[in-house]
């Protein structure tokens, strides 16, 4: 991984010119710190989840679907750092077999926690769609076992994209395809938000004259996209400069804050909680009285 | 990350300044990257992009805070009363703890049913808003669960309507309902299949 690399390489390095945008390196601790938080966050919420029986409704699957995806990418953030760990203390070599298969599997992992986030995301607002649009035929749409289905099919293509992705890695198509897929997840997420959101408005505007409700409706979408943006579209844009241009000197100024945009994308996993899961009353009460409950144990 | 396998084959081959490449793992080795004669400053994409994204995002904010304060173009006021005791009764309904195997035990189940289906029809066919009323109008049982479930003022009972942005989320309780707002992660309501179709039949006569 690059990361293993870097580490030894950058004693070694001495062909590049430092002075100019020098690559920004976080220390260690900040993502492992910050990916233990985010697995320890998903964790609860699929323990939340799957401890109560009130809450196996279609929407908390999907939101155990995001929790999973974000745990799987703290998990990869943890490998790597133990990976590196490892290699620093002159346990691992620089190109063994055993390092670069360890490293095609984090890396499919990596692959796997994005398109996984992604698709829950889509399906998260679909469902939220669904929801409101076709309110009296939900329970004939989105019944327990087409759930399943879905989230099985969004698993296994993920799992089999990851796979194929960090195989063909060396094709531009890949990337292409890989870079495409945020954009069409955010417009498709916008649009459904959106239009939530106008049928939200007016409902409130029949009943009241107040903007208050609307205010925090308008402040609730923009943090729900917003951390989206925030969180992907750095690496998104990280990986095509880094495809397209890659000799360019604004494209390696960018490309060295690399580590910046990786954190970000851990920040996303610790975050996503806060605004999906645990906006549920009913998913916090259930957290509440899982933490009072092995208070007494 | 394995993507950038791509731009190590690709300079590598170019370059072949590497004696023990491997096709794998040469990542930083892309060779110099000259920065003379840079005209703009060399952080440029960076800044550009995050304020790019940081206009972007507040752009998005500022078009929905504009949505929230233009008015509907169909806003009738004669109806707001009316539309207002339905959704009285609507929202009322909706305060009921969730407890799927306790639905059919809760009394005004049906009238719960037919309140939302009421409300549906409302939001796409205003003419029939007056045969919906009319079988609110006389099922005493809902204005009695409404008055037993109000907190009695009707000014509270605005404000909790005020906060109300999207239908079709239950609260498990009546308190946290005023606190929710847009696509708070509920499920809606669960209506069992069985006396559903018997249902909607009655309303639809």
């Amino acid at each position: 991984m690059k990361h293993i690399i870097n580490s030894y390489e950058n004693i070694n390095n001495t062909a590049r010119n430092n002075s100019d945008c020098p690559r920004v390196v976080l220390p260690e601790e900040i993502f492992f710190t910050i990916s233990i938080v985010g697995v320890l966050e998903n964790l609860i919420v699929l323990l939340a989840v799957f401890k109560n029986k009130n809450l196996q409704a279609p929407m908390y699957f999907f939101i155990c679907s995001l929790a999973i995806s974000d745990m799987l990418g703290s998990l990869y953030k943890i490998l790597e750092n133990i990976l590196i760990i490892l290699r620093n203390m002159g346990y691992l070599k620089p190109r063994g077999s055993f390092e670069t298969t360890a490293d095609d599997i984090i890396d499919s992992l990596f692959v796997l926690s994005l398109l996984g986030s992604i698709f829950s995301l889509s399906v998260i607002a679909a469902d939220r769609y669904i929801t409101i649009f076709h309110a009296l035929r939900y329970h004939s749409i989105v019944t327990m076992r087409r759930t399943v289905v879905v989230l099985a099919v969004i698993w296994t293509f993920c799992t089999g994209t990851g796979i194929a992705m960090v195989i063909f890695s060396h094709h531009v198509p890949t990337v292409i395809t890989f870079t495409s897929l945020f954009p069409l997840m955010l417009v498709f997420i916008l649009c459904l938000y959106v239009h939530m959101f106008l049928l939200a408005r007016s409902h409130t505007r029949k009943i009241s004259t107040l903007p208050r409700a609307n205010m925090k409706g308008a402040i609730t979408l923009t943090i729900l996209l917003g951390v989206f943006i925030f969180c992907w579209a750095p690496f998104v844009l990280h990986v095509l400069l880094m495809t397209f241009c890659p000799s360019n000197p604004y494209c390696a100024c960018y490309m060295s804050l690399f580590q910046v945009n990786g954190m970000l994308i851990m920040c996303n996993a610790v975050i996503d909680p806060f605004i999906y899961a645990f906006r549920s009353p009913e998913l916090r009460d259930a957290f509440k009285k899982m933490i009072f409950c092995s208070r007494y144990w | 990350m394995s993507a950038q396998r791509l731009i190590s084959n690709r300079t590598s081959q170019q370059s072949a300044s590497n004696s023990d490449y491997t096709w794998e793992y040469e990542y930083y080795e892309i060779g110099p990257v000259s920065f003379e004669g840079l005209k703009a400053h060399k952080y440029s994409i960076v800044i550009g992009f995050w304020v790019g994204l940081a206009v972007f995002v507040i752009f998005m904010f500022f078009v929905l805070t504009l949505l929230t304060k233009t008015g509907a173009p169909h806003q009738d006021n004669a109806e707001s009363s009316e539309k207002r005791f339905r959704m009285n009764s609507f929202v009322s309904d909706f305060g009921r703890p969730l407890e799927p195997d306790k639905v059919f035990s809760r009394q005004g189940n049906e009238e719960s049913r037919s309140l939302f289906h009421c409300y549906i029809n409302e939001v796409e066919r205003l003419d029939r808003a007056k045969a919906c009323h009319q079988t609110t109008a006389l099922d005493s049982d809902v204005q009695l669960q409404e008055a037993i479930r109000s907190s009695g003022q009707p000014e509270e009972e605005l404000n909790r309507l005020m906060k109300f942005d999207i239908p079709n989320f239950v609260n498990t309780d009546q308190n946290s309902f005023g606190e929710d707002d847009l696509l708070i992660s509920e499920p809606p309501i669960v209506l069992e299949t069985k006396p559903l179709p018997q249902i909607s039949h009655k309303d639809l006569d």
